[in-house]
């Protein structure tokens, strides 16, 4: 591929890059449970697409069957999973925070400038095979950051399981831009445990909500010490 | 040859799993458990024996790795499975004729104890970090029902808080195997090989050391995380006294040691890249917080189970503590304690078992005068508290006694006597709490009726593992312990 495609490419994964991070602010600053799946959907899209780009553009062949797993498995199979559950034990949509928005969206500020510098230092090695798209590290780790954070700060259990997976989507970023991706049959493996570790959290939300009738995890506070 | 080994660790438990999955009906599914996990124990044995005579053992294409340190761990892991597996027969017969537990769920109990036992292989096994991760992972995943088993609500909330604490946990630890591989890849041209820890481990000292001291405080929060070390400790105490005794035996027995082996694996790869003083720093702060940690809730405790739950996350700092002082001596001492709280830990939450369901609660304050209730049990709790607390002629006494000279001799002295300190306080917390419980007169609760015979045979026989491992260390085992400990000199 000519040079000058390649840049192209390049240039369109950083704006793409810089989307996923917008969704990801976007989800901190959602009142709703709806948007939550949805922007996490939007997410996963993306994300699929840039593994999609990085095959067309760097010929990283193996990579081709992790994007396509990116995009049935979480930007299409997990929120509609999520969707159903969502519906099926009609919870209140409306999400209670531990932090306001304003004051959240100004950590998650914070977190962004901090995971720019802790890439920068993993770049810091001189090497010259560190791949083209490298310069999205920063991204994936502001994402687990934020990810991290919405465990944290959001209550419902079901705002934990999107915590969760924009934390693994970072984490798949971070593995594309610094290595092009793991090695094929670990990527499969590590959605496996991805899908199967939803369908059982979300088993117990119909769970707590049968005996607690509603899925905030402030109520599950009865055990301590 | 070697195959024929792999294939038998790893196909036994899947075969436990699927034979599980079909039948139906209480006796073959324990049939099928105890054979199977026997039959795992035994294979374990003969790899060991294989890598003490012939050294490292690895499938030809390098997918399955075998050597000291993890034939070891498979053995602790494979045996605790064995006796567990054993134990809950007796303990599941008791909760269906208390009509505690339906057939449905025996089922799913030892279909997923197979599970479980497969996960662990796998992550023992495993010569690719990534499926040492996907492992890992799988091992929260095939234990969260078994967490949840009573479907109560509390232990509805132990199951998610630990399943989400761990997956959260594991994907942190997920990044610094990204980042070992990213500073392997440069190192390593083939691709594919740059996550086989055969060729990690040769190329250690070639690996740039910034990125791997990064890579090696991921891997620590995460599998210290599943390890239970402060402060990610929190999921412990309720998972343990949520699931049933036996469960909560094999995840202190087996879980626990191998989220440390998988620690350890990691603190070889990386001593060879940045020197020794690195993770020794972290793996003593992390040891001595955990202890620390667990002391005032081991003081002021309320749940018996709990209690040996915050035991587990003392127990993990003191073996990781002793990896930080990582003298040969100390990784001996590390080695042999892995073992000794392995059966401890497996005899005390059994008995406790025992005495939960004869008393029908886990609160101590309702249980008293235990001896004149379930006189066996009691007799073995009481001593076996004293085996735990690390008082001679029990084989805990040695290990913590190995730690502590090793500790000395390599000038650690501010640490070791911290360490000293924080032993003789939780074990005065833990006479205080089981003399109310054995001693004194029965509250009313007591419904009475100790295990069957074979179940306190069993445990009866694990107290006298304890005694011959305080009294001198047999032979054989100290040549497991030796191969195991030249895998960190490499």
């Amino acid at each position: 591929m000519g040079i000058a495609n390649l840049q192209s490419i390049g240039l369109v994964i950083d704006i793409l890059a810089a989307a996923i991070l917008v969704t990801a602010f976007l989800i901190v600053s959602s009142r709703n449970l709806v948007f939550y799946i949805r922007l996490f959907a939007i997410q996963s899209l993306l994300l699929g697409v840039v593994a999609l780009l990085v095959v067309v553009g760097y010929g990283e062949m193996h990579i081709l069957i992790a994007a396509i797993l990116t995009i049935v498995i979480k930007a299409v199979a997990i929120p509609l999973v999520l969707t159903k559950i969502i519906e099926r034990i009609q919870v209140q949509k409306e999400i209670d925070f531990s932090i306001n928005i304003t004051v959240s969206l100004l950590l998650c500020g914070g977190m962004v400038i901090l995971a720019d510098s802790v890439a920068q230092s993993i770049l810091s090695v001189q090497r010259p095979d560190i791949p083209a798209v490298s310069r999205v590290l920063s991204v994936s780790i502001a994402m687990m950051l934020i990810g991290l954070f919405v465990m944290m700060t959001r209550k419902k259990a079901l705002t934990q399981i999107i915590g969760l997976l924009t934390m693994e989507n970072g984490v798949f970023l971070s593995g594309l831009s610094i290595t092009y991706g793991m090695p094929l049959i670990v990527e499969v493996g590590i959605f496996f445990d991805i899908l199967v570790a939803v369908l059982i959290l979300g088993v117990f939300i119909f769970r707590i909500n049968k005996t607690f009738d509603s899925i905030s995890i402030d109520l599950l506070r009865s055990l301590r010490h | 040859m070697s195959t024929v080994l792999f294939t038998l660790l790893l196909g036994l438990p899947i075969a436990g799993t699927v034979l599980c999955a079909l039948l139906r009906g209480r006796k073959p599914l324990e049939v099928v458990t105890v054979v199977g996990s026997g039959l795992t124990l035994c294979s374990g044995v003969w790899m060991m024996w294989k890598v003490i005579t012939e050294g490292v053992v690895s499938s030809p294409q390098g997918w399955w790795y075998a050597d000291g340190l993890s034939a070891y761990i498979i053995l602790i892991v494979s045996g605790s499975a064995f006796v567990v597996a054993l134990y809950s027969t007796g303990y599941l017969r008791r909760q269906i004729r208390n009509k505690k537990v339906d057939d449905q769920q025996l089922w799913l109990y030892y279909l997923l104890i197979n599970v479980f036992l497969f996960t662990m292989m796998l992550v023992l096994l495993s010569n690719n970090l990534g499926f040492l991760w996907i492992g890992t992972e799988a091992t929260t995943l095939a234990t969260a029902f078994l967490v949840a088993f009573y479907e109560r609500e509390s232990s509805i909330e132990a199951a998610w808080k630990y399943v989400i604490l761990c997956s959260v946990g594991i994907t942190l630890a997920l990044f610094g195997i990204i980042l070992t591989y990213f500073s392997a890849l440069h190192v390593v041209h083939v691709s594919g090989n740059a996550l086989l820890w055969s060729s990690l481990i040769q190329v250690a000292k070639e690996l740039d050391p910034g990125v791997l001291k990064l890579a090696f405080i991921f891997v620590l929060v995460g599998f210290g995380t599943k390890a239970g070390l402060a402060p990610m400790h929190t999921w412990k105490p309720d998972a343990y006294s949520e699931a049933p005794a036996p469960i909560s035996a094999l995840m202190a027995a087996g879980l626990v040691n191998m989220a440390l082996y998988a620690l350890m694996r990691f603190s070889i790869l990386v001593n060879r890249a940045v020197g020794e003083g690195f993770t020794s720093t972290l793996f003593m702060i992390f040891g001595l917080a955990s202890m620390a940690v667990a002391t005032p809730f081991i003081l002021a405790q309320r749940d018996f189970k709990r209690l040996l739950a915050y035991s587990s996350v003392e127990h993990a700092g003191i073996i990781v503590f002793a990896l930080g002082i990582g003298s040969p001596l100390a990784l001996f001492g590390a080695l042999l304690h892995l073992l000794n709280n392995a059966i401890a830990k497996i005899l005390l939450f059994l008995t406790v078992g025992n005495v939960q369901m004869a008393y029908d609660s886990k609160i101590m304050r309702k249980v008293t005068g235990a001896i004149k209730v379930v006189p066996v049990s009691a007799t073995f709790l009481m001593i076996g508290v004293f085996a735990l607390s690390g008082w001679p002629p029990f084989g805990m006494f040695i290990s913590e006694l190995t730690i502590i000279s090793a500790g000395f001799s390599s000038g650690a002295v501010v640490q070791v006597i911290a360490f000293i300190a924080i032993l003789a306080t939780i074990f005065g917390g833990f006479i205080y709490y089981t003399s109310k419980m054995v001693l004194g007169e029965p509250s009313a609760a007591a419904k009475g009726g100790d295990a069957g015979k074979w179940s306190l045979v069993l445990i009866g026989l694990l107290l006298l593992a304890l005694l011959v491992l305080g009294v001198s260390i047999p032979p054989p085992l100290k040549m497991c312990i030796e191969c195991a400990v030249n895998v960190f000199k490499g």
